[in-house]
């Protein structure tokens, strides 16, 4: 086990040279100067060049491509080009609050979607089995920031049990609470949608195996059949695309983080698209392909909980 | 007929939780003095008041610095130049020598000691200094800068310029940095502004606020206001509603008519719509054909209706642009060629300049969707006298990369200057301003005609002659249509009316309303 820990750890490192390398270079390539952002319009073009030699961006782009990859690995990610403060810092200051609304939303999508998938599966092609199908597939085509906005309106504005500002403010555990359920609802309805539609497919084609046919002729309760004999093995196909769709959902966070004013890696990332700050998007590539990686590794090794069968080598 | 009935009741029912809300927020914190504040950024940029040029970042140093002079509170007129750090000045009869008395009551923020004539003459060579200010060219006429005494400082130029007090007040340059602070943080000064204004810098939580606390050592007296809370909401819809919940009592608005409208329904609230206005103005690259011939741009300019275009962006937000300098800046003038809306003389100069099918015009254009939609009805517009006007719409630093690298024929510019002629017309027109040359800024319309004029203007010490040189330019490039002006776009804040700033707000330089010692709630 730890061997194949060890082994994916070593893809991980060429994953993420590859990934930067690609990053370093994309950006450098869209059109737009971090130096014009900075200045502002009225700059001369005298204060964009001594700014562009400070920044370090007049130098070949090779030597600035060995600075940078030397730095990653010595964990100097540097200082963001318009803020002036540390890359690292910036994002391990916003880290927090993703996680947290990734995880709460995480969690309440698997409560939803497990249950309701099971339940659309064992009344296949019944009214519960269309009601959830129908839910589910309305939960993947609506748009975030439109739901997000529903729901301030609805829980912010007109019941008002909510802040619309969900961030900054609570300090105890019920407040922070308070703060995170707009957009764990949110991002955690999208989540079930994802999570309903594969339960429901992978307890289909369980319900259809053998041994399950063998637990209901030995005349064990159908709901012991279901939860004990079928509910583990369709874990697998949920498990994987919940580890999928998780990588997913910290980059889809930024359209709530906007939405509810949460901080968070997506609006980080929006913000230095925007005004061309290279070496906070390269921190923030590091970050994210950190992330992908842990998580993809975190799933196949849930498989081998979920499954004894399975065998690491 | 039903569906408003309802949509009534759910907007009766709306207004009446959000004064529950309101009445709860007030009992639980009488006489409130926190106030918190909702912009329309993701986050905060680079805090340097010598480097700052965005609105967001602007507005919230603008009330943490001083300069020499200031423009009254509530005003953004130069009419309006009072003193601030100086108390008094002189000039010489060459307007070439100026000598400010400051005063000797003037603390920096934390522990930095005293304010006094050589600290005001580092910060005004730092803005100076191209390599630590954005705003260097503004001061490329101070010969020297040199303290004449503990509290007395000399400036000298090597010529006249428009407005030398403009270049004082806290504005871009002008702002007066503490040298002690901005030696001892080095490059964290951009991130802990230390200045000398009313409210001082305390925190910053990266994407969510900053904090400024009273300054109990300001020379005016301590704030009534203790502690501003500047809340980076970049969500229209989510600063909308946090300001009708109560949870910030003053926003940044969208320039819409929509937003005033809907805004000015909640009940409680101050709306303000504040000069100086951004100029929208769509500049014709006069060296690209057809643009060359002088008939195609006035049929460009006949196609326009300014009207309309008013009318479009909302006749409480906007004013109709007539000369190629905005409205209210020292020498401005109306007195300029105008070419009135009419599709058949438009289509009538096409024909004579040998376009009787029309013309296929270019343009690159930024994807910010205030901008856009004003260039989409420009485009509408310019359809009915067959001019087919293409834009390729690309990402905001795309755009600005794009124009400086004399990409587009057709340019739509919108901006808002130092209320000078001098400004635009120098930016804009002046031949040295063009894309691409050393001194390059935003001359779009490779316009050259009034040279003579706008550099004359700059230098003339008699200010009469010095309006009649900015009229002149003006004319002249009306004639030669180099740009149209459409519209200016006002600056819209709202906030409660239990809030009284202690001055009337017609306008702010420095785009957000002035916050002062005298501000406070009433409540």
């Amino acid at each position: 086990m730890s061997g194949f820990v060890l082994k994916r750890m070593g893809f991980a490192v060429f994953t993420l040279i590859a990934v930067l390398t690609i990053v370093f270079f994309i950006v450098r390539i869209l059109p737009g100067d971090p130096a014009m952002v900075i200045l502002g319009d009225q700059a001369s073009q005298q204060s964009i060049d001594l700014l562009r030699a400070r920044l370090g961006l007049d130098r070949p782009m090779i030597v600035q491509y060995y600075d940078f990859m030397a730095g990653v690995f010595v964990g100097d990610w540097g200082v963001s080009m318009v803020s002036g403060r540390p890359v690292i810092s910036e994002i391990l200051k916003v880290l927090p609050a993703t996680l947290e609304l990734t995880i709460a939303a995480l969690i309440l999508g698997a409560a939803l979607g497990i249950p309701l998938g099971v339940w659309a599966a064992i009344s296949r092609n019944t009214v519960p089995d269309y009601i959830v199908r129908l839910a589910s597939l309305l939960g993947l085509s609506f748009p975030a920031f439109v739901s997000a906005v529903l729901l301030l309106f609805a829980f912010a504005i007109y019941l008002p049990w909510f802040p619309v500002m969900s961030s900054g403010r609570g300090t105890t555990f019920g407040a922070r609470m308070n703060d995170l359920a707009l957009p764990a609802i949110n991002l955690g309805l999208i989540m079930a949608a994802y999570i309903t539609r594969v339960s429901r497919s992978a307890m289909l084609e369980v319900l259809g195996q053998d041994y399950v046919r063998t637990a209901k002729a030995k005349g064990i309760s159908f709901s012991a059949i279901i939860w004990r004999h079928c509910l583990r093995n369709t874990m697998i196909p949920v498990v994987t695309v919940v580890g999928l769709y998780l990588g997913i959902l910290i980059g889809n966070s930024v359209l709530t983080e906007i939405v509810f004013n949460r901080p968070g890696l997506g609006r980080l990332i929006v913000g230095a698209l925007n005004q061309r700050d290279y070496t906070m998007l390269q921190g923030m590539m590091v970050i994210y392909t950190l992330l992908v990686v842990v998580v993809n590794l975190l799933t196949d090794l849930t498989y081998g909980l979920i499954d004894p069968r399975i065998k690491y080598s | 007929m039903r569906d408003l009935g309802k949509t009534k009741g759910l907007l009766t029912a709306t207004a009446l939780g959000v004064s529950a809300a309101a009445m709860a927020a007030t009992g639980a914190d009488a006489q409130q003095t926190t106030l918190n504040i909702g912009m329309a950024s993701a986050d905060a940029g680079k805090l340097d008041p010598h480097i700052a040029t965005t609105t967001p970042d602007k507005g919230l140093l603008h009330w943490m610095f001083n300069g020499l002079v200031r423009i009254k509170p509530g005003e953004a007129s130069p009419a309006f130049i009072e003193p601030d750090i100086a108390i008094s000045w002189t000039t010489s009869d060459d307007g070439l020598t100026w000598v400010f008395t400051l005063r000797d009551d003037v603390e920096c923020h934390g522990d930095y000691g005293n304010l006094d004539a050589e600290d005001v003459v580092f910060s005004l060579n730092r803005s100076a200094d191209p390599d630590a200010s954005s705003f260097s060219g503004d001061y490329a006429a101070f010969e020297s800068i040199e303290a004449t005494g503990p509290y007395e400082v000399t400036i000298t130029l090597s010529n006249s310029i428009p407005s030398l007090l403009g270049t004082l007040v806290p504005y871009h340059g002008g702002n007066i940095v503490c040298r002690d602070a901005v030696e001892a943080l080095g490059m964290d000064y951009e991130r802990t502004p230390i200045g000398t204004g009313p409210f001082m810098f305390d925190e910053y939580q990266p994407q969510q606020y900053v904090k400024l606390v009273a300054n109990p050592e300001y020379f005016r007296g301590e704030p009534a206001i203790k502690e501003i809370y500047y809340r980076y909401i970049p969500s229209d819809a989510s600063r909308d509603l946090a300001f009708q919940t109560g949870e910030i009592d003053m926003i940044y608005g969208r320039q819409d008519q929509t937003w005033v409208e809907r805004i000015r329904e909640l009940p409680g609230t101050t709306v303000a719509i504040m000069s100086p206005g951004e100029m929208s103005m769509i500049s014709l690259n006069k060296t690209i054909p057809p643009l060359d011939d002088l008939r195609v741009r006035q049929a460009v300019a006949h196609a326009i209706d300014r009207e309309t275009m008013v009318a479009f962006k909302g006749a409480d937000v906007t004013l109709p642009a007539i000369s190629v300098v905005p409205e209210g800046y020292l020498g401005y003038t109306d007195d300029v060629p105008t070419y009135e809306f009419s599709i058949e003389k438009a289509k009538a100069l096409l024909a004579e300049a040998g376009y009787p099918d029309g013309v296929t015009l270019n343009a690159i254009h930024t994807s910010l969707p205030g901008m856009l939609s004003t260039m989409e009805a420009v485009q509408s517009l310019l359809r009915d006298a067959d001019i087919n006007l293409e834009i390729q719409v690309v990402e905001h630093a795309t755009f600005h990369e794009q124009i400086r690298q004399d990409l587009s024929q057709v340019t739509h510019y919108s901006a808002a200057r130092f209320p000078v002629a001098d400004t635009y017309l120098t930016q804009f027109f002046h031949s040295d301003s063009i894309p691409l040359k050393p001194n390059a800024v935003t001359n779009f319309s490779h316009c050259d005609v009034a040279d003579e004029e706008i550099s004359a203007a700059r230098t003339e010490p008699d200010p009469a002659k010095q309006l009649e040189l900015w009229a002149t330019a003006q004319q002249k490039i009306g004639e030669e249509v180099c740009a149209v002006p459409i519209y200016q776009n006002l600056q819209l804040w709202a906030w409660k009316d239990t809030l009284d700033l202690g001055f009337e707000v017609n306008g702010s330089l420095n785009l957000s309303p002035a916050i002062t010692e005298t501000s406070k709630f009433t409540e």
